[in-house]
């Protein structure tokens, strides 16, 4: 009998956090009102209060679930044992891919942005991410394509900033050229960490995975 | 729902046990008597869940090739190429054949019930139409020659995987399957590839069969 009506919470929770991501992936934080997305949702008031307290707490568990959801995907990457770079850029292109065309994906990184910031959401989940792809970026560094000098937590910080750069700069509406515009960066930073011999072939590596993206990514 | 769970939890006792006495000792020469007394259970407990030691071979290879065939797809229906997915997912399937003891076992039974039995024939056919479709995306992206029929290069392609996997078994005890698949790939790989893509796999295919070369420090 509980675990049936946890279960009810669990969908009314879900039910209001796909709501609100339609909103945050459309609109900036502020522009948002908790009656747009009790309308949306369909729960009255007092079932959104009994998950979420507050906007902000909304917000947050948004900002979790993506990162959850990123971190499921990044670990069937990491399953794949392909090498440390490629594994890297085949992030980077996930990532890129649900930014662009899934609601929950593009609502968490917004909101990291503008929320994350005063509470230390932001710092905590991105310090998480730059050891993550530190790990990877170390693996690289073994398997020979990243150039032994060179600090995987460097090149970890470093692609975590190119990419949340890339969503200031570019365009996640125009899936064409925001994919084109992370391609052109990833093979302007390469330079600086991969070795020499190795970046004819990552080169194109990244090209086919923007061909292949573009085709697959679909706008909101 | 407890006896249902003690029930899975004998069957699995089985089939564990089996799997150890067909990898050790070979499934003609495994008796039923052999895996009631490594499985430390009853004759009517075993009745009960297999009716013999063929109905037990099945489960076997229908576990072991659901194992093969989920790992092959979650590697291809990634964001990559479907070329490199069915290179790759190759080498993961052969890596699985020799290491899951599972897919081990049952892909030794299937060879020796091959069409003899229904769940190795759909098995076998299975990986047919699989690599068959993933040829035809593949021939799509501009991979493969359009001149190619994928029927033909799917059957190539799981043909020489588990030939590869044979000859391995055959003469090195499993060891050197990895190598064998990678020397397969070089043959094939010209033969299917487009002239455009054609360097980039070999550099694809070099780094792959470098990544599972026996080499110190490598993970």
């Amino acid at each position: 009998m509980t675990e049936q009506l946890d279960r009810r919470a669990d969908t009314t929770r879900l039910q209001i956090l796909r709501a609100a991501s339609r909103q945050f992936a459309r609109k900036s934080y502020s522009l948002v009102s908790l009656d747009d997305i009790l309308a949306d949702a369909e729960v009255t008031k007092g079932a959104m209060y009994f998950h979420f307290r507050s906007k902000h707490a909304l917000a947050a568990a948004i900002v979790d679930y993506g990162a959850a959801a990123a971190r499921a995907s990044v670990d069937q990457l990491l399953a794949r044992k392909l090498s440390g770079l490629e594994t890297l850029i085949d992030i980077s292109y996930l990532i890129a891919i649900e930014d662009i065309g899934d609601e929950m994906a593009r609502a968490g990184l917004n909101l990291l942005e503008s929320v994350g910031r005063t509470d230390g959401l932001q710092a905590n989940l991105l310090g998480q991410w730059v050891t993550a792809f530190a790990a990877v970026a170390g693996k690289a560094v073994r398997d020979g394509d990243i150039t032994e000098d060179c600090d995987p937590e460097s090149v970890g910080g470093l692609l975590v900033s190119m990419y949340l750069g890339l969503r200031q700069t570019s365009n996640l509406a125009d899936p064409e050229r925001y994919l084109h515009d992370l391609e052109k960066m990833w093979t302007l930073v390469m330079a600086g960490f991969v070795k020499p011999d190795r970046i004819d072939y990552v080169n194109q590596f990244i090209k086919r995975r923007t061909a292949v993206a573009i085709k697959k990514a679909t706008p909101l | 729902m407890v006896r249902q769970a003690r029930s899975e939890a004998t069957r699995r006792k089985i089939i564990t046990s089996a799997v150890e006495l067909f990898n050790e000792i070979g499934y003609p020469a495994t008796g039923l008597g052999d895996i009631i007394e490594r499985a430390e259970m009853t004759k009517g407990a075993l009745y009960y869940h297999f009716d013999s030691k063929e109905s037990l071979a099945t489960a076997i290879i229908e576990e072991g090739s659901a194992r093969l065939v989920e790992a092959f797809r979650s590697i291809t229906t990634s964001s990559a190429p479907t070329l490199e997915s069915m290179i790759h997912g190759v080498f993961v399937v052969a890596d699985l054949m020799n290491t899951d003891q599972i897919a081990r076992s049952g892909t030794h039974l299937l060879r020796a019930f091959g069409e003899f039995n229904d769940a190795a024939a759909r098995t076998y056919r299975g990986w047919v139409a699989e690599m068959t479709e993933r040829t035809r995306q593949a021939i799509d992206e501009g991979d493969l020659r359009t001149d190619l029929d994928p029927q033909a290069v799917g059957e190539t392609i799981v043909g020489s995987m588990l030939g590869a996997e044979l000859l391995s078994s055959a003469t090195a005890a499993g060891a050197d399957v990895l190598q064998r698949v990678a020397r397969t790939w070089t043959v094939l790989l010209p033969a299917i590839v487009s002239q455009e893509s054609l360097s980039y796999f070999d550099e694809f295919l070099a780094r792959e069969s470098m990544r599972h070369s026996p080499a110190p420090g490598a993970d």
